[in-house]
């Protein structure tokens, strides 16, 4: 028996899968969830892009915490739904289409991190370059990317 | 009822129900909205009741419209959704709870948007939010949820 098969039949797992409200549950937690890490990481992204200038880079940053917690809360309630049907979601081309964005979201978030995000806090006005922003916009494309990818679940391989 | 009947017999739901693509589209389209609706709504609201205070409030104002081009994506989107399925969505527990909850967040937006243009200038330009002001906001994020938790539990009731 491989780790998939393995992972469906344990007690969480057979849980979310036949209890008639825990399915549902953590779907809402993941909507909710996806819509504080989007929220927030779109606000920042758009703002790194140029949008509304008149916003400090700093002070977005201080929606970060909430992509954290949407985040958490999306590792947390992707894991419930995930083990609940491990091997259908892992044999699905889509769902692992999302995992790379996700991926790519994530490393676009280091990148900023790393540069813009460091800048900012260290009290810089920041002009992002074509690099950054570059970043920016692909990090738009991946997130978003990822929600679509997410609800095509069930309708695609 | 006789119209939620005869709506789901019009062209626009047949062809939601034939064209394969159709119905994903439009859910992804939804959850699309929903982010930028929601996200939106989120961050402007926690805003108000004083997250991220170095982010001038009349600039966070501005970025509504990210609000308002979700909102028309959904009201579009949930249209064409509604109209293909429009007996059995109407009898939907669910869906009526999630009615109910958008009318009240509706209200809701409305006195703030009266407030703002009442003694707003005020306030916004001191970033001094009045309590009843942060009432509004917090009613708003607890509303808001519930339409994204009603909308998710609409397969399960």
């Amino acid at each position: 028996m491989g780790f998939l098969e393995w992972l469906q039949t344990t007690p969480p797992a057979l849980f979310v899968a036949e209890t008639l409200w825990a399915y549902p549950l953590f779907e809402t937690l993941h909507t909710i969830g996806m819509t504080l890490l989007v929220g927030a990481l779109g606000l920042v992204n758009l703002r790194v892009l140029g949008f509304k200038r008149e916003l400090p880079v700093v002070g977005t940053l201080d929606f970060l915490p909430l992509a954290w917690l949407g985040f958490t809360l999306n590792l947390i309630s992707g894991l419930a739904l995930f083990s609940s049907d491990a091997v259908y979601f892992w044999s699905s081309i889509t769902f692992r289409v999302k995992l790379t964005l996700i991926l790519l979201g994530g490393i676009n978030a280091f990148l900023l991190g790393q540069s813009v995000f460091r800048e900012a806090r260290a009290g810089y006005a920041v002009a992002a370059g074509p690099g950054v922003r570059l970043v920016a916009a692909s990090s738009l494309l991946f997130w978003f990317g990822a929600i679509a990818a997410g609800r095509l679940i069930a309708y695609l391989p | 009822m006789e119209l939620f009947t005869w709506l789901e017999t019009t062209a626009v739901a047949n062809a939601i129900r034939t064209i394969p693509w159709i119905y994903p589209t439009l859910e992804t389209a939804h959850y699309i909205g929903l982010a930028l609706l929601v996200g939106g709504i989120l961050l402007t609201d926690l805003r108000l009741l004083g997250f991220a205070a170095k982010l001038p409030l009349k600039s966070m104002l501005g970025l509504l419209w990210f609000v308002w081009a979700g909102f028309a994506i959904n009201v579009a989107s949930g249209t064409l959704i509604f109209i293909y399925g429009a007996a059995q969505f109407s009898g939907n527990p669910a869906f009526r709870v999630k009615m109910v909850l958008m009318l009240l967040a509706g209200i809701n937006a409305f006195i703030f948007t009266r407030a703002a243009a009442g003694d707003g200038e005020r306030w916004i330009a001191s970033g001094h939010v009045p309590p009843a002001i942060k009432l509004v906001a917090t009613a708003s994020v607890i509303l808001w949820l519930g339409v994204v938790t009603a909308g998710r539990w609409m397969a399960y009731v």
